[in-house]
This record gives C-alpha cells, sequence and structure tokens, in this order.
C-alpha cells in the first residue's frame, strides 16, 4: 500500500514536470511579447530593456524555466506582470474557489438530472419517455455550451428576469445568492453531462435489469421502486464515477467558455486573459492549478473503486 | 511692434468650437466661468446616495494615469483623479478649463502660470499643492520607469513652486498642444497623483491609485470588477451624487448587453457598434455617442516591396470605396474620412472637407491609372494580416480585399492572434494591416506620432523630411488658424503619398440605464461620473 502510494506521488510528480515544461515552452514559442503588450507602443528601447530585466525576461529559456520551477516549488508563484498581484494569492483564492463551485454545480445538475432521467427511460423502455431522453441527450452532447449559455441567458434572464445573467457571488458567504447565481452558468456547463450521464444510466441499467438477480428479487416481491433503486442503480456508480473522473478535463475545458458567457472570475478567464496578454507566470499557475486538480480527482476515483463495488475490496 | 495678446490667445486656447455654432466665446470668458465654482473653498458636504454598477468591457492596463495607454482605463481614472485642466462640453463646445487649478495665466507665451484650489485634499489626507503638482509633472517628464507620456513635457524646461498654491511653468517654445497634455483626461500628462501614495506603492500604484477626483478607490478583483465609493470632500460642492461606483469587468459584451436588459447593471463605458442596434431597440436605456477624434486606415509598408512604390499606394488609397467600408465594416455608423483630421477638433477640422478636394476618396478610374504607373503590373501578392482586435475585428480586412482585386493586388488574409499581430506590426513585418487610431482632441497627437519619420507608431516606415517640418511649425504655432493651415498642408502630403488609405470616422458609443441621471457626454471617450444620480 505504501509502495503504491509512493508510486502514486512519483508519477504525479513526472506528470506535473512535463505539463509545466510543455505549457512553459510552448508559450515561449508562441508569437508575442508580454513586453510589448505591457508598454503599448510609446515606449523607448531603454525601458523596453528595463522591463525585460526586471521581470527577467532577458534571461535565457533555460535559466528561466529553472528559475520558475525553483520558486514555484517553493511556494513562490511570482507577480503578475499587468495585475501586480501574488499569482498564488489570485489563482487559489480568488480563481480557484470560483471555478470548483462551477465545476461542483454542474456536476451534481449533471448526476441529480441525468441519473432519474436515465432511469425513466430504462425502465420505460421503447417508449415515448424513452425515446424524449434520447432526443434531449443527442441535442445536449451537440448543443455548444457557449451558445446554449446565450440562449440561456437571453431567455431566462433578460425575457422571463428569473435569473442574474452574471456574475460571482461565494456560496460560502451568502449561501442563497450564491446558488442563485450558479444556476444559469450550472446548467450550461452540465448539459453535456446530463446527457452522457442519461445515456450510461440508461445503457447499464436495461443491462442490469435484465440479470437474474433481479427477476430473483422480483419473484421475492420486492417493490418495483426497490428494485430499480436499490438493486439496479448501484451498480451505475462505478461506470459513472469512471467516466466523471475521465471527463474531468472536458468539464475543465467548459469552465473557460462558461465563466466567459457568465464573466465569472475563474480559473478559465484568468487563463484566457493570461495567454493574450503572455502572462507566463499566471498561465503556468492556471495549467498547474488544473493539472493538479485532474490529477487528484483521478487519484480520488482511484481509491473510491472499492468503497463502490464490493469485488474489488480484498484483490492485492 | 506687434504686441502679443496671450490673454486672448489662452482664451482661444480654452475654447475649441465644436458643431455647427460659430459664434466663439468672449474673451476670457471661460476662466471666469471655470473659476466661479472654485472661488468657495468652505466645500458643502454632498448627500451621497445609490450604487452604481456599470459594464466596462475593454481592457483595463492600470490605474496610474502617467501609465495607461488605454482610454477604457482612463474612464476609471478619471474618476479617482483630476487635472491641472479638464474637457468640458456643453453639446456643442469642447472646452479646455481648469480643474484643479483655479486660475491659468499666461506671463509670456511661454510661461504659464496656475494658481491652485485652496483647501484641496488627496485621499489619502495629504494636500494637493504646488509641491504636489511639480511632483507629478516630473514624473511624467523624467521618472523612473519611463512614462509614456513623456515626450508631452518635452518642452517643459522648468517648473517653479512660486508659492504653496502657484506654480509656474517655463516652456522653451510656445507649445499649443499644452491644453490637451495638461488636463487630466485624454493628455494623462497634466493628472495629478498623491506624492505619499506614490512613495509608498512605487510600481504598484496603478493597483492603488490615490488622487482628488469625486470618487476613492477600494478595490480592484482581477477579472471581476473595481470597486470606488464617494468622496465626501470632494472640491466640487454637493458632488458626487452617487455613494458607490462598480466597473464591472467584463469580456463579453454581449452578456453586458443582457445584464443590462435584465437590470443587473446600469450601463456599459463602452457599447460595441455591433450591438447599437439592439441597445436602440431597447426603451429603458439611452445610448450616448458621436464621432469622435479618431480615424482608421489601411496601412501599407513603406519600406519592402510592393508597396515602396508611391504609385501603388496610390492605387490603393483611391480603391477602397469608402461607402460600402461604412455599410460593411462599420454597421453603417461611421463617417467617411477624406484626411485624419476629426470633425470633434473645430478651428482643425474643415467643415467642408468632403467638396473641397482634398484628401483621399473612392474613384476607381484614378486607382487604375495610379496603378497603370505602378512598377509592377503582373497581379500582385500581399499579405494582409488580421486579428480579432480593435472595434470591428476582421470585417475591415474582408471588406478592403474584394475591392484591391479590382486593381490587381490579391490580398491574402492572414488571421493571426492579436498579441502576435502588435509584434509583428512593432516589428514592421507585414504589407498591409488596418488600425484605429484614437487621437487627443488636437492634430497634433493625430498626425504627429504616427507619420513622422521614425516615429514610434510609424510602423509602415514613411519617411518625409517635409512633413515633420511642417508639424514641427504647427506646434509652436498659437494662432489657431495658421497652425491649421500648417496641418492641412501636412495632411495633404500625407494624402498623397499615401503610406495609408483613409477610411472613416467612428463614433464611439455608451449607453445608460433610464435610471441613471445627470450623464454629461464629452466625446472623448469619458465616463465622468461626479454628477450622475441614481433615479
Amino acid at each position: 500500500m505504501i509502495r503504491q502510494a509512493f508510486g502514486k506521488i512519483g508519477q504525479t510528480l513526472v506528470v506535473l514536470f512535463i505539463v509545466s515544461f510543455a505549457s512553459f515552452g510552448l508559450l515561449k514559442l508562441a508569437p508575442g511579447d508580454p513586453i510589448q503588450i505591457m508598454l503599448g507602443s510609446e515606449y523607448s528601447p531603454e525601458a523596453y530593456a528595463a522591463l525585460s530585466a526586471e521581470l527577467g525576461l532577458d534571461q535565457p529559456f533555460w535559466t528561466q524555466y529553472a528559475q520558475w520551477a525553483t520558486n514555484f516549488v517553493r511556494g513562490d508563484w511570482g507577480t503578475s506582470y499587468v495585475a501586480r498581484t501574488d499569482i498564488f494569492t489570485y489563482g487559489f483564492t480568488e480563481a480557484l474557489p470560483v471555478t470548483l463551485t462551477l465545476a461542483s454545480f454542474s456536476l451534481a445538475f449533471a448526476i441529480l438530472i441525468g441519473v432519474p432521467l436515465g432511469v425513466l427511460s430504462a425502465v420505460k423502455k421503447d417508449t415515448i419517455f424513452d425515446a424524449g431522453a434520447a432526443v434531449f441527450a443527442l441535442t445536449g452532447t451537440a448543443f455548444p455550451s457557449f451558445l446554449l449559455g446565450i440562449l440561456l441567458i437571453w431567455f431566462f434572464g433578460v425575457q422571463l428576469g428569473w435569473f442574474p445573467v452574471m456574475g460571482y457571488v461565494s456560496p460560502w458567504q451568502d449561501f442563497w445568492g450564491g446558488i442563485y447565481h450558479m444556476i444559469l452558468p450550472a446548467l450550461t456547463l452540465s448539459t453535456y453531462f446530463i446527457a452522457m450521464i442519461t445515456r450510461l444510466t440508461r445503457a447499464t441499467l436495461v443491462e442490469v435489469l435484465a440479470q437474474p438477480y433481479i427477476a430473483a428479487a422480483r419473484a421475492r416481491g420486492e417493490p418495483g421502486w426497490r428494485v430499480i433503486w436499490v438493486h439496479g442503480v448501484r451498480n451505475i456508480a462505478l461506470p459513472l464515477v469512471t467516466i466523471l473522473g475521465l471527463q474531468l478535463g472536458t468539464l475543465l475545458q467548459g469552465t473557460v467558455l462558461t465563466e466567459t458567457v457568465f464573466n465569472l472570475p475563474g480559473i478559465g478567464q484568468m487563463l484566457t486573459s493570461a495567454v493574450l496578454g503572455r502572462e507566463y507566470g499566471v498561465v503556468q499557475a492556471g495549467v498547474m492549478m488544473t493539472a493538479l486538480l485532474f490529477i487528484t480527482v483521478n487519484l480520488l476515483v482511484d481509491l473510491s473503486y472499492p468503497f463502490l463495488d464490493p469485488r474489488l475490496r480484498d484483490r492485492k | 511692434m506687434t504686441q502679443i495678446d496671450h490673454k486672448k490667445i489662452l482664451a482661444e486656447r480654452l475654447s475649441a468650437r465644436l458643431g455647427r455654432r460659430a459664434v466663439l466665446k468672449g474673451l476670457g470668458a471661460g476662466i471666469v466661468a471655470a473659476t466661479a465654482g472654485g472661488s468657495f473653498p468652505a466645500v458643502a458636504r454632498a448627500q451621497q446616495s445609490g450604487h452604481l454598477k456599470i459594464a466596462s468591457v475593454k481592457v483595463i492596463d492600470t490605474l496610474d494615469p502617467h501609465f495607461t495607454g488605454f482610454l477604457s482605463a482612463i474612464q476609471i481614472i478619471n474618476n479617482i483623479h483630476n487635472g491641472l485642466l479638464k474637457i468640458t462640453y456643453d453639446g456643442d463646445m469642447v472646452q479646455f478649463e481648469p480643474d484643479l487649478a483655479e486660475t491659468w495665466d499666461l506671463e509670456d507665451e511661454r510661461t504659464h502660470v496656475f494658481k491652485l484650489r485652496e483647501g484641496v485634499m488627496f485621499h489619502d489626507g495629504t494636500p494637493c499643492d504646488a509641491e504636489a503638482v511639480k511632483f507629478s509633472l516630473l514624473r511624467v517628464k523624467e521618472g523612473e520607469p519611463a512614462s509614456p507620456h513623456a515626450w508631452k513635457l518635452a518642452l517643459l524646461d522648468e517648473i517653479e513652486v512660486v508659492d504653496p498654491l502657484t506654480v509656474k511653468l517655463k516652456f522653451s517654445q510656445p507649445y499649443a498642444f499644452l491644453p490637451v497634455a495638461l488636463n487630466g483626461s485624454t493628455g494623462r500628462a497634466g493628472t495629478i497623483v498623491s506624492p505619499a501614495a506614490v512613495q509608498k506603492y512605487g510600481a504598484d500604484y496603478g493597483r492603488n491609485p490615490v488622487g482628488t477626483g469625486p470618487f476613492k478607490f477600494v478595490s480592484w478583483r482581477e477579472n471581476d470588477a473595481i470597486e470606488l465609493e464617494a468622496n465626501p470632500d470632494y472640491f466640487e460642492p454637493g458632488l458626487p451624487k452617487l455613494e458607490k461606483v462598480t466597473f464591472v469587468l467584463m469580456r463579453e459584451a454581449s452578456t453586458a448587453l443582457a445584464a443590462l436588459m435584465s437590470g443587473q447593471i446600469h450601463g456599459m463605458t463602452d457599447c460595441p457598434m455591433q450591438l447599437v442596434d439592439q441597445v436602440d431597440a431597447f426603451p429603458n436605456a439611452t445610448l450616448y455617442g458621436e464621432i469622435e477624434g479618431n480615424y482608421t486606415f489601411v496601412g501599407m509598408n513603406c519600406k519592402r516591396a510592393p508597396f515602396d512604390d508611391i504609385n501603388l499606394r496610390r492605387a490603393v488609397a483611391w480603391a477602397l470605396d469608402r461607402d460600402t467600408l461604412v455599410k460593411q465594416a462599420y454597421f453603417g455608423r461611421a463617417q467617411q474620412a477624406y484626411t485624419p483630421i476629426s470633425p470633434p477638433m473645430t478651428g482643425y477640422f474643415d467643415p467642408d472637407i468632403a467638396t473641397s478636394g482634398r484628401g483621399q476618396w473612392f474613384d476607381l478610374e484614378k486607382a487604375k491609372e495610379f496603378r497603370a504607373k505602378a512598377a509592377n503590373q503582373g497581379e500582385i501578392e500581399v499579405t494582409y494580416m488580421m486579428a480579432e482586435r480593435g472595434p470591428v475585428g476582421t470585417r475591415v480586412a474582408q471588406t478592403v480585399a474584394p475591392m484591391l482585386a479590382q486593381i490587381g493586388i490579391k490580398a491574402n488574409l492572414e488571421l493571426i492572434e492579436p498579441a502576435s499581430w502588435v509584434q509583428r506590426r512593432n516589428a514592421g513585418d507585414f504589407d498591409l494591416y488596418d488600425f484605429e487610431w484614437v487621437a487627443d482632441l488636437d492634430p497634433e497627437e493625430t498626425l504627429y506620432p504616427e507619420w513622422k519619420s521614425d516615429g514610434s507608431w510609424n510602423f509602415g516606415g514613411w519617411n518625409q523630411p517635409e512633413f515633420d517640418k511642417l508639424c514641427e511649425q504647427a506646434s509652436v504655432e498659437l494662432d489657431i488658424p495658421t497652425r491649421a493651415s500648417l496641418y492641412h498642408q501636412a495632411e495633404d502630403l500625407l494624402m498623397d503619398e499615401a503610406p495609408c488609405a483613409m477610411m472613416v470616422h467612428m463614433p464611439i458609443y455608451k449607453v445608460l440605464s433610464n435610471e441613471v441621471k445627470g450623464f454629461n457626454y464629452i466625446p472623448a471617450d469619458l465616463v465622468n461620473l461626479h454628477t450622475v444620480s441614481l433615479g
């Protein structure tokens, strides 16, 4: 077990190194000069040289990377050129909570809506409900989230005036306000996942419901809801968690567009503005946080298997 | 011997006529009017109420007035700081009036004396006196790191603190651009910042601005919002009226519009042209906007083939159908430009420009004549670099390309990302590009930095000593008609040699909900909120 844990940590470190190096290198290879962007065009060569020395951008690539990596490990993530704020504080305490809130609300929506819809279409297989859910799932998967976001904004925000169309309110400070502001963005981001989970639930459940032990349960006279929700749906947990772990990347990608459309100050917006402004330090921080999040979640998924499936518990 | 009437010159400098009204302001009236408010040092405490939320959809780089390059930042800075002078507008006239200064006198044509308002304090409680003014001007002129606006004070020789409320500025030459340079709005150089705050925050001043303005800076949350609160000790009696102001930082203008329509915000500091029709159709908001001080153009690289050929450049200049450009690229909202000097620069803008025969316009026959004189008579392939930037993105390039095809120029449209676009433009690595020059309300800044030989904005590398000479003469000429005629000669030269093909002058729009009362529109892209209240 300990060896396994060390192995995992080692793997994680290697992945983080590769990710950080690749993003650092790509950003440097991309044309565009942060100093030109910062100084506008009315600058003198002296001002350019001074700023470039101040930011360490006149150093060779390897020195810059080594410098960045050493400081990063020490927890000194640097200062953003433009915002002049501490990147660690900005990333961890301001941007990350927003993205985590959005992602968890979206996941919650996806499960709370997707699973019952999937159960409904499995139980009412080949009926109008099933067909309806299939159409919904297809539309949901095919619909680009930014377009859906704008449609939701116009319908629920502008026409009906039910929900705010933008902005972030921390649910830790104002619980209901936070939820209220998060409904439209979370719905936008989760549509794809609702659709996916609906299909997954249906497929799994249809198979499970054909198993002999379900017939046995019915024969024992257990009520229909118990057969489905206790004996049937339980089997969805494993594929569901696996798929969600794998699709976390898609979810995080989706937050970039969703945050822009709904003006949420999260990691997505932080990354977009940093890439456009060639804010190397901020991009690195954003990429590393995303990578860490991805690795952590997949680790949790691995660890959760024994809890979800008793058959995996005693395996060495 | 001719006696120079400095008072008269000053009065003329203080009022630039705008629009159709032909009456010039009476002698010195501008000064009298402007000082009337300031002669009551006892500040009447205002009752502030209301929290205005307004979306800002453009880049805000810093709130340090001496370092920003963005008018979107000035919009906020100008609510926190004051300049020695300010721009006012009554619907007809753009004027440069004293702001922190109570009076402004000319001792001779090179020496300006400013008497400051008494008792004005910065938000940190330190006094705004002659020393503070000197500090700010020196910070722009020779501070470290260098301010991008330093050139505006290059002619300033000496700053003398006569007494705590009087400061005397001596220039090496008469300086016609001065009213623009010294105002706190588009000129930036004359914005007065708290010396104590600059010493305290250093390079971080732009995130912790401390001025004398109607609103105090509270916070700036990245990609989220900039918050201001009323300065109860503001020197203009009864102002500001609002208690709090939030500039909501948004990237997506259509979301900002949706937020406005659903009542979540009260306005937008900038309304992109493509959304104007929707705003017009929305009954609960008012659109503010006129043609402002700007021009757009297609720039050509004079340093390399094929556009080192003057006849080919002229062919391009005459081949652009400006009418179509206005309709296709600018949503029918702009006005054709014949030369760079734009309508709000009255005294310099020629109201009869369309019939004067000056400048550039569409004439395909003429374009073909020039094309026939060009050195290269085969089909010419050029690179037109474009990016999703500026007010209309890639629409200009897409509209221009077929027009160039008509004169045998095949423009390969190359879509690149804005940061690389800037880098390639600055390096002169292009054949064609389009750009919008947003100018301070004076012809100097309209023409000179952009087109002077080796100028920092002259990316096409056009080189014409005669043009430089005319602009230099004009910059020290205080008589408006003489100065205007010098700039017109310079413009004519520029238009004839055509390092650029003029396109349009653009309107700049803002939108405010009808709840917002008392907003004074100024055609310099300003959003001054001190007179605004929520009804």
